[in-house]
């Protein structure tokens, strides 16, 4: 069963005067546990199709679901209490709040939880832990790399154990050694269960995932299947092979 | 890590627009307070001020012939001598309940004399009592200090062609000029001024009262209550509050509060439309950051919330300093305003920092709704 589901999906911003498509009619339907790449070029729609599945925004026409929930039934308070549950969200630009330490940028999302702040503190933690980032909790954005931001950002991801991530460019802003780290930990956490959709520039990103489509003006141009995906299926890259 | 502390380290983080947000509340609260304040202050020193102004009470016999206001008196000979009221009432009108809130009790007797050949009017008061019930008057000469000595009015000295230090005769008596008062144009002017008991021996009525003169302090202006008191204690009295005196004291008082709230509602207004515009430009410069708390789960209920956190920080250290530092300001700068002494009033500074605390949330509202409406995609993108 397609856990993400796509169907006739149109965006156009602007009214009248400066309308821009920035989608029209795309169908695309993501089993758990996908880990598609989405590449096209510049201006080409990526964001908007991952601002739309994060219910960023809702689309002008068509019907987008996940997990069978049609996302236009949500109101917008609800549906920002679904996309804390079930996604995670990493940026190019890592969209870290520079006045916060690693660890309090990672609580961010847990501000709106009812736990107790030891509870949250221990979740960061781990979750710094799990992403290589011990013994750097305490620092600013400003005091770590852009590697490690992404690290950060990818943990504050994570926070409530989303089932998806989607994450766009995670590493455009970043050398490609520093890069394949990244994508080694979203191999990682492909491996650990999660149903991943990235954005990204580069050709040879394509290979980690299950699944390659490629938008080209607001359109589905190519959608190939690259492998078998088998759900919490071991990494196809081994985690650890970049680092 | 949750939304009061997130709002925290927001404030710390942006110091200088934090203070600057604050400012307007500050300078508004600490306004609003030392206004207030020192209205307050003033208006017990212009209170005070009143209080010391001569009676606001006249206690007159219901049956005395006599119309008292000094002014019209025509006192005919002999024919005052039998005043109804005694010495003995001056202790009935100070054991009423209210007795605390009267300053003064003054009784006189007047009489018309024979004096050196020309017919004029004595007045008896006890000497003690001039300085609080004639505060205005001015003496030539000395004050009275001894039996036997007597004021002129200044028409009277004129009459009589006497001054400080002359006699005069009267009742088979000899008289001292202790002094001549400065023209007040009063009726006093045309009188001479004795001792109560000379005045009284002048008639032949050792205990007689022509009328009471009372002055209640007016903390609350209970006068109405006094003059119903007094009446009931003296059956036989007429009792009348001087309106005029107590009403434009009033009126004065008044007058005072509404300048300070008219200043005070001037500054809060400038005060709130600092915050209103100081938190919406915050909100337009923080759209990135408002956008990835949309992003990773904030409701819309959760950014208002962290808004009105922030601001309600600000607001509340802004009017507490702003209202500790209206009421130093309102200390030191009371005596220049005619209060005597400055005090720190506690309920301006309660008063004002609920105002404070009030205008931060009602400036924030427009600029909370306005990040909450704020689409979390734009605000991603505006990089
Ligand atoms: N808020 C907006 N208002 C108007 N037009 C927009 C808006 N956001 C995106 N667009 C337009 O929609 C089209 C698709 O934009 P989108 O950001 O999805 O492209 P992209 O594939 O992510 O490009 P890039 O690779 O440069 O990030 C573009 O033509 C863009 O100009
Ligand atoms: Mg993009």
């Amino acid at each position: 069963m397609s856990f993400i589901t796509l169907e006739n999906v149109s965006m156009t911003y602007g009214s009248n005067g400066t309308r821009t498509t920035a989608l029209s009619g795309v169908s695309l339907s993501i089993g758990e546990g996908e880990y598609a790449v989405i590449t096209g070029e510049s201006g080409s729609g990526k964001s908007t199709l991952l601002c739309l599945l994060g219910g960023l925004q809702l689309p002008t026409e068509g019907r987008i679901s996940i997990s069978g929930t049609d996302l236009s039934t949500f109101s917008a308070d609800n549906l920002a209490g679904f996309r804390g549950r079930t996604i995670g969200f990493v940026f190019q630009a890592y969209h870290l709040l520079p006045y916060l330490t690693a660890r309090e940028n990672v609580m961010v999302p847990m501000a709106i939880d009812k736990k107790s702040s030891r509870e949250k503190i221990e979740r960061a933690y781990t979750l710094l832990e799990s992403v290589g980032l011990s013994g750097k909790e305490e620092r600013l954005p400003s005091q770590l790399s852009g590697g490690e931001c992404q690290r950060v950002a990818i943990a504050r991801a994570l926070v409530h154990d989303p089932p998806i991530l989607l994450a766009d460019e995670p590493t455009g802003n970043l050398d490609s050694a520093t890069g394949d780290q990244i994508l080694d930990l979203f191999s990682k956490l492909h491996g650990a269960g999660k149903t991943i959709l990235m954005v990204t520039h580069n050709r040879w990103n394509i290979e980690r995932g299950t699944r390659s489509v490629l938008l080209r003006d607001g359109r589905i141009a190519e959608d190939n299947p690259l492998r078998p995906v088998h759900r919490a299926s071991r990494p196809a890259v081994p985690a650890q092979a970049g680092g | 890590m949750n939304i009061r502390k997130l709002a925290w380290k927001n404030l710390f983080r942006r110091k200088s627009r934090a203070v600057f947000t604050g400012l307007g509340i500050f300078l508004g609260i600490g306004t609003f307070v030392a206004i207030s304040s020192i209205t307050m202050r003033m208006e017990g020193a212009v209170r005070d001020k009143l209080d010391k102004f001569g009676a606001n009470i006249l206690v007159t016999p219901r049956t005395e012939q006599l119309s008292l206001g000094f002014g019209d008196i025509s006192l005919g000979g002999t024919q005052v001598a039998h005043a109804r009221l005694t010495g003995e009432d001056e202790r009935s009108i100070r054991s009423i309940a209210l007795s605390d809130r009267l300053r003064m009790v003054v009784p006189y007797f007047l009489t018309a004399a024979d004096t050196s050949g020309k017919n004029l009017v004595w007045m008896g008061i006890r000497p003690k009592d001039i300085v609080e019930s004639r505060p205005w008057w001015k003496v030539q000469g000395a004050e009275l200090s001894a039996p036997g000595e007597i004021l002129l009015g200044s028409e009277a000295a004129v009459a009589l062609d006497k001054g400080p230090g002359g006699t005069v005769e009267s009742g088979g008596k000899t008289f001292r000029v202790a002094g001549v008062l400065q023209p007040t144009g009063e009726k006093e002017d045309g009188m001479i001024i004795a001792g109560l008991d000379d005045v009284r021996l002048l008639a032949g009525s050792p205990d007689g009262v022509t009328f009471f003169e009372v002055a209640a302090l007016c903390k609350d202006c209970p006068v109405e209550g006094i003059v119903a008191e007094i009446g009931t204690k003296l059956p036989g009295a007429k009792v009348s509050a001087i309106r005029s005196v107590v009403e434009s004291r009033k009126a004065a008082v008044d007058q005072f509060r509404r300048l300070g709230f008219g200043v005070s509602a001037i500054v809060l207004t400038i005060g709130g439309l600092m915050v209103f515009v100081t938190i919406m430009g915050n909100v337009q410069e923080r759209t990135r950051e408002i956008g990835i708390l949309r992003a990773v789960g904030f409701r819309k209920r959760s950014i208002r919330a962290l808004l009105f956190w922030e601001t309600g920080w600000i607001a509340l250290a802004a009017s507490v300093s702003g209202g500790i530092l209206g009421s130093v300001a309102a200390f030191a700068g009371a005596p220049l305003f005619g209060a005597e002494r400055g005090r720190i009033e506690v309920l301006p500074i309660l008063v004002g920092t609920a105002i404070g605390l009030a205008l931060g949330l009602l400036g924030t509202l427009p600029p909370s709704r306005r990040a909450a409406a704020l689409s979390p995609t734009e605000a991603i993108r505006s990089l």
